[in-house]
């Protein structure tokens, strides 16, 4: 199903683990809304594949990677169209380029970096914009150089080099919260020493402004290198409990329904008391009668 | 007195107020005051204590629901609650991606507290912008569709729909040990 919002809502970062854990393969378009008094919006294309990322843009003429590869003057547009319609029909443009020995591999790996990885990471910064995801949107071969990237890898990068965190800031763990790890093993990312450093403390028990404290880092920073462990599927943020001052507990005019339910919950020993089998069966038997 | 005690969280606005009253017997305790600056963007009044209702079936036996405050801080009143929970239903409203995230803490918390058996209920199925069953899954962190808690659609504004959820929570929660009724 297409799945639409609004990156206020729901964070690039976070699309982007959504579409890598789906396996989704697609079009990614996001709607720029910088200024709404002009009509002037700007289309961001991204098309994955099996949740990694293939190609990036801002038009679906097709012809932008040719026109990238015009403008670092390897070859002219009326050139590459010609050599284009040689290549085998699901062939990505670039690789087909390669097999014809017209670009070599670092040429394609420059040409990528400039199409997705630069394009995409300065998306991150956008403080909103209204995306759509299409399933259904067949892959652009003649966008495409062959070479992927995963999501996770565009995020991690894309984080990491972003230097105004504004649009982000509202989706940042909490400073009081914990980061528990949600994976059996040693990440197999490639993290940075800071990243190391905090998922050390992944066990659900400091807070991240102490976390930020241990590792002489200013807590903002110690939230966004947190953000990028949760939103790779490394980490969840576990928020604590936050113990009342001792004498809370008496000055704190608990409710007449605190009081009830303190006493008829506490009364009983730890844990949830066994229901009996025909406890169960009256209770499914009455809400029947009620659906 | 026999009693289940059913919690049902979620993050704000999801509908856990009017999930309890309306299969609650008894008038719910109204704790719902005016929003806070964060949360009057969703709603107008929000739950500062825990929401509490109760449906009795039997001459002993009981179930007691109760709601999660919606803004509340994660405090002892929490801990003392799940501990004691048979189980518990997450609600998320499908067409707010902007809770989901709030969704996945809560949900970080609790099992990590509690070892209670959980469902998810999606509300708001019915408004407009709201995501599928799969996408929310997926922005709630389960990839895989055969390794995560059931997930229903439930209307918390029709009983029928709510008597239905928790009629799915109890068969969960107890799977090994309900008979088969008809
Ligand atoms: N259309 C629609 N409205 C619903 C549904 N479920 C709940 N609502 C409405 O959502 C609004 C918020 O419900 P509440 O029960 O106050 O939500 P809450 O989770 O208790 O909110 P907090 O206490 O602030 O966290 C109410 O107006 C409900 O009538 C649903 O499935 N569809
Ligand atoms: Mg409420």
């Amino acid at each position: 199903m297409t799945v639409t919002g609004y990156l206020a809502d729901f964070s690039l970062p976070e699309l982007f683990q959504l579409v890598e854990q789906g396996n989704k393969t697609g079009l990614l378009t996001i709607c720029t809304l910088t200024d709404p008094t002009t009509i002037a919006r700007h289309n961001h294309h991204i098309w994955l594949s099996q949740g990694q990322i293939v190609a990036a843009g801002n038009s679906l003429d097709q012809q932008g990677l040719m026109r990238l590869i015009a403008q670092r003057g390897w070859m002219g547009d009326r050139a590459v169209s010609r050599l284009a319609q040689t290549c085998q029909i699901h062939t990505p443009l670039g690789l087909c380029l390669k097999n014809q020995g017209v670009l070599t591999a670092e040429q394609l790996k420059l040409l990528f970096y400039t199409q997705v990885m630069r394009q995409v990471c300065a998306l991150f910064a956008l403080p909103d914009g209204w995306f759509q995801f299409d399933p259904k949107a067949p892959l652009p071969v003649s966008e495409m150089t062959g070479l992927i990237a995963t999501a996770t890898d565009v995020t991690l990068s894309g984080l990491r080099a972003l230097k105004d965190w504004n649009a982000l800031d509202e989706k940042l763990p909490d400073p009081s919260s914990a980061l528990i790890s949600v994976v059996e093993s040693k990440p197999s990312l490639r993290l940075n020493p800071n990243e190391w450093q905090v998922w050390e403390f992944t066990n659900g028990t400091m807070a991240i402004k102490d976390i930020a404290q241990q590792l002489n880092l200013p807590v903002a920073k110690a939230q966004q290198i947190a953000f990028r462990l949760i939103v790779t599927g490394l980490a969840e943020e576990m928020p604590m409990v936050a113990a009342p001052p001792p004498a809370a507990f008496e000055l704190a005019a608990p409710t007449p329904l605190e009081q009830g339910f303190a006493t008829t919950v506490t009364a009983d020993a730890a844990g949830a008391a066994p229901v009996s089998q025909s406890f169960l069966q009256n209770l499914v038997g009455f809400l029947k009668g009620k659906v | 007195m026999e009693i289940m005690r059913l919690v049902v969280t979620g993050p704000v606005g999801a509908g856990k107020s009017t999930f309890i009253r309306s299969v609650s017997e008894i008038e719910v305790v109204d704790t719902d005051r005016r929003a806070t600056d964060d949360a009057l963007l969703i709603k107008k009044r929000t739950t500062v204590a825990f929401d509490f209702g109760r449906l009795q079936f039997g001459p002993d036996m009981a179930l007691h629901l109760y709601g999660t405050p919606g803004q509340s801080r994660f405090d002892f009143m929490w801990d003392i609650l799940i501990q004691k929970a048979h189980a518990y239903i997450l609600l998320v409203a499908a067409h707010r991606p902007h809770e989901f995230r709030e969704a996945r803490r809560i949900m970080t918390f609790m099992k990590q507290r509690s070892p209670s058996p959980m469902i998810i209920g999606l509300t708001h199925t019915d408004c407009s912008g709201a995501w599928d069953a799969a996408n929310i899954a997926l922005a709630l962190g389960y990839p895989d569709p055969t390794r995560r808690p059931p997930i229903v659609a439930v209307n918390a504004n029709e009983t029928a729909s709510v008597a239905q959820a928790v009629i799915s929570l109890v068969q969960f929660t107890w799977a090994g040990s309900l008979a088969p009724t008809t």
